[in-house]
């Protein structure tokens, strides 16, 4: 057993080796998954089995990393950061704090601060290696309010020297160290387990897995002292102690303090949001798709409003990111490759979605004859392949951007013209690979793609990005349109309220961005989950919102027309009735119903009416039918209802 | 060496529900003992909100599923028992001469956990949920309720479970064996033992657990 005296001092340097690479890994394994825009989570098992993703410098050195612990990590930049700093004040405890970042304001306003937040997150994180929280630390400035629901703690202790150096101790140093090195594998075996057990893994969760745009954020804090909790607070935490290991020298310990309430307040707060969004959208978007008829169907097909829907603005803000596209015009070709794509996505993610893809762009008609195949049942998808194929166009161009973006964006929805710009800016990269090429605009989309699985098609978008970005690149094309939207789930829900009282408020780009991603939102998640729900609100929102935003700007009308549509889409699961029974009559209806099922019963004509004039301008040239053309009447009736209403509500 | 035991919390599942909650303890607490280089995968639980974590053997994963099975049809044999799963983790004695007169090296067992299921009559539940209604959503509201309440009740309980293990994970390392393969993900080798096992083949180890632990494997 014993060592050679000699070998003391290598062995204290090796036991201080292993403690620091402790720290590091149990950092990474902590940050790993907490840390939402970095997780493993997104790249799904390939990460963890190649590590791929985190590519970047990492990667070189993942094996040797990996070897620590035998514990094959994916590369976690926030992480890797912060343990660069840790290696050099070692055996100092390291605090991680992981903080809920929620705003305060109101579903719609949290959202767009939370869209607004994310961009600064994103930067700040490039430019603070303390913040290595992701995204949220940025945040606080807003007003957001700040909750610590984890603090996990590693710390040495290390007994005097005298005792190390002790012969008992150094007898058995050799052994005792792969003895420690053994038990601290088990520890870092139970941590693994353990951070995904804790209700805040639910948070990380659903801010990765969804497409939606989230009120609240995760972010995290290392530091080398322990922030005085308040009592309040601390109250509300339990604590977990793991079993600290013992070394030759000391102990190492880990434990966390967790709140244990966390889930419930993600779960509550995401999920209205994106409902609400939705109604707003099909306000505005009614009125505007009135006008635009062709676009109807189509929803993606912004483009149609765009050109008139100036008014309309607020509303389409998310439109208008398919108005940049559609005002082109030329845009609409591409547009309708979108919304196939979309559809199809849709139908990956989720079926629904497709169909109200479909109804929007006609030129997708074949797609959506497609789709509709599938779709049949819910969606009348046949009818609305037919109208409004220019709609659809347009819709690529929204893009909506990945959803990560979106979220940034979203917020922005308020005006219209800006939006595109918004867009592009958040998902610059993104969209260019991404999209469609064709609508320059063609946020598309990134996060669509990726994950329906979690049927929050919101979702999707969030962790998407960076796969969408990869995955999404072909999906996202199909997406763009729909899925986009469904990305921007977040935006949705921002748009909503952009629609109503914010949009003149919020950049023009932003509010794009989020109609996008309300859009998209609709379509694919919306559909399922939301669009019971958002239905429901988003009929009075929209009302209200629509005819604001309609009044301001034609392409904001446009916008909104293809929000609907998209949102439509997803609609047309729940809707099916009411979209089936409206498809027959009018593509356009179609789109209106599905967007707004609940609401068809109001306003379907009013706001056919009202669309029909822009929608013409860019959709309805296109390739309507006579049928389409009744079909979107009726829903600009509805629109014009629904506005009306609105407008005597929230009329300034 | 010392043979830890942990007998974890009975949990009440209905028959469509233990694959998944077998899959997600077994692979939970083999993950805690796979000590070679793991690549880590999260599954999330279809049934549940619970993530666990597989550490990516194929060959693993092909012998729990092997064995749920097994455990599956036993249990439709014998309806209404509470049934025990034990998944033990040994060493391979080669020293003893003696060992080799006996049909099987003899093993060292140093652990073994005892999983312990109350599989729950459909019938009882209701007689118009079957199985199959996992997924599907019964059109009865009271039964939803009584579902989703039950759901959930379980959902807490596997998660204590899952503290359970990790718990004496903490507390229980130093019976844990060096490392021996550190090539091998699954480092220890290890077995799994259903009551249907126990009838036929698995006597001896049967009887040697017994010796060892004085815990009876079989249940039933």
């Amino acid at each position: 057993m014993a060592n050679s005296h000699g070998n003391s001092h290598s062995e204290a340097a090796k036991l201080e080796q292993i403690i620091t690479e402790f720290y590091a890994k149990s950092l990474q394994i902590v940050l790993e998954s907490r840390s939402p825009y970095m997780s493993s989570r997104n790249y799904s098992g390939e990460q963890v089995v190649s590590s791929p993703s985190s590519s970047s410098s990492s990667s070189s050195s993942v094996r040797p990393r990996d070897k620590w612990f035998n514990l094959a990590l994916r590369e976690c930049p926030a992480a890797l950061e912060n343990i660069d700093l840790w290696r050099q004040s070692n055996l100092e405890p390291m605090v991680v704090d992981v903080i809920l970042v929620q705003s305060p304001l109101d579903s719609d306003q949290v959202n767009f601060s939370l869209k607004k937040d994310v961009f600064r997150n994103l930067t700040m994180k490039e430019r603070d290696p303390f913040c290595s929280n992701s995204d949220q630390e940025e945040f606080g400035c807003e007003g957001k309010s700040e909750k610590i629901i984890e603090r996990w703690v590693v710390q040495y202790d290390s007994r005097k020297v005298r005792d190390c150096s002790s012969s008992g101790s150094r007898r058995s140093s050799n052994s005792s160290l792969h003895m420690f090195y053994k038990k601290s594998i088990l520890l870092l075996r139970s941590l693994y387990v353990t951070v995904r057990l804790l209700p805040a893994y639910k948070v990380y969760r659903e801010l990765t897995s969804s497409g939606k745009i989230l009120p609240f954020s995760l972010a995290h804090r290392v530091s080398s002292f322990v922030e005085p909790i308040t009592r309040r607070e601390e109250a509300e935490l339990q604590r977990f102690g793991f079993t600290p290991v013992d070394t030759p020298c000391g102990r190492l310990c880990l434990s966390v303090l967790y709140c244990p309430s966390v889930s419930d307040i993600s779960s509550e707060s995401s999920t209205p949001i994106s409902p609400q969004v939705i109604h707003d959208y099909v306000g505005s978007p009614l009125a505007d798709p009135l006008k635009r008829f062709p676009s109807l169907p189509v929803a993606g097909s912004t483009s149609h409003g765009s050109p008139s829907s100036s008014p309309f603005a607020r509303r389409h803000s998310w439109s208008f990111d398919i108005y940049r596209s559609s005002p082109p015009s030329a845009s609409f070709s591409p547009s309708p490759t979108h919304s196939e794509a979309h559809a199809s996505i849709s139908n990956s993610s989720s079926r629904r979605f497709p169909p109200t893809c479909l109804p929007p762009h006609p030129p997708e008609t074949t797609l959506v004859h497609k789709k509709d195949t599938s779709f049949d049942e819910y969606y009348p998808s046949p009818a609305f392949s037919p109208s409004p194929s220019p709609s659809p166009s347009p819709s690529p161009p929204i893009r909506i951007p990945v959803s990560h973006l979106s979220k940034a964006l979203l917020r922005s929805e308020s005006a219209p013209v800006n939006i595109p710009e918004a867009k592009f800016v958040n998902s610059p990269s993104v969209s260019n690979k991404q999209n469609v090429p064709p609508s320059p605009p063609l946020k598309t989309t990134i996060s669509s793609t990726s994950r329906t699985d979690k049927s929050l098609g919101l979702i999707q978008t969030g962790t998407a990005v960076e796969k969408s970005f990869s995955l999404g690149k072909e999906e996202s094309r199909q997406h763009l349109g729909l899925k986009i939207s469904s990305n921007s789930s977040l935006p949705i829900s921002l748009s909503r309220s952009s629609s109503r009282s914010f949009p003149d408020d919020f950049d023009d780009s932003e509010f794009a961005c989020a109609f996008d991603v309300d859009v998209d939102d609709v379509t694919d998640p919306g559909s399922r989950t939301e669009s019971f729900e958002q239905k429901g609100l988003l009929c009075e929102p929209l009302e209200p919102g629509g005819l604001f935003p309609v009044r301001k700007s034609q392409d904001a009308a446009v916008g909104a027309l293809v929000l609907m549509l998209r949102k439509a889409a997803p609609l047309c699961q729940d809707f099916s009735n009411s979209a089936s029974l409206s498809q027959v009559s009018n593509p356009e209806a179609w789109s209106d119903g599905i967007q707004e099922p609940e609401r068809t019963s109001e306003g379907p004509v009013p706001i056919q009416h009202v669309s029909s004039p822009s929608v013409m301008s860019s959709g309805l040239n296109v390739p309507r039918t006579t049928a389409d053309a009744l079909e979107e009447l009726q829903g600009y009736r509805e629109m014009k209802n629904l506005l009306l209403k609105q407008g005597s509500n929230s009329h300034i | 060496m010392n043979c830890e035991v942990c007998q974890l919390k009975e949990l009440e599942v209905e028959h469509f529900e233990i694959r998944e909650v077998l899959r997600c303890i077994l692979h939970t607490i083999v993950f805690h003992r796979a000590l070679g280089l793991v690549r880590p995968k999260d599954i999330d639980l279809e049934l549940f909100e619970i993530t666990y974590v597989q550490c990516g053997d194929s060959e693993l994963e092909k012998k729990i599923d092997e064995k749920i099975e097994q455990f599956i049809s036993w249990v439709e044999k014998h309806p209404n028992k509470k049934s025990q799963i034990c998944l033990s983790f040994y060493e391979v004695k080669k020293n003893k001469q003696a060992s080799w007169f006996t049909n099987k090296i003899e093993r060292l067992y140093w652990e073994h956990w005892y999983i312990n299921l109350n599989v729950a009559q459909q019938a009882r539940t209701h007689s118009s949920k079957s199985h199959h209604s996992k997924v599907v959503v019964d059109p009865g509201e009271g039964a939803l309720d009584e579902r989703s309440t039950r759901r959930a009740a379980l959902e807490a309980s596997l998660r204590e479970v899952l503290f359970q293990i990790i718990k004496f994970v903490n507390e229980k390392k130093d019976h844990v064996p060096p490392i021996p393969n550190l090539e091998a993900v699954v480092s220890f080798p290890y077995e799994i033992t259903i009551p249907s096992s126990s009838d036929s083949a698995f006597g001896m180890d049967i009887i040697k657990r017994m010796l060892q632990t004085g815990h009876p494997t079989m249940l039933s």
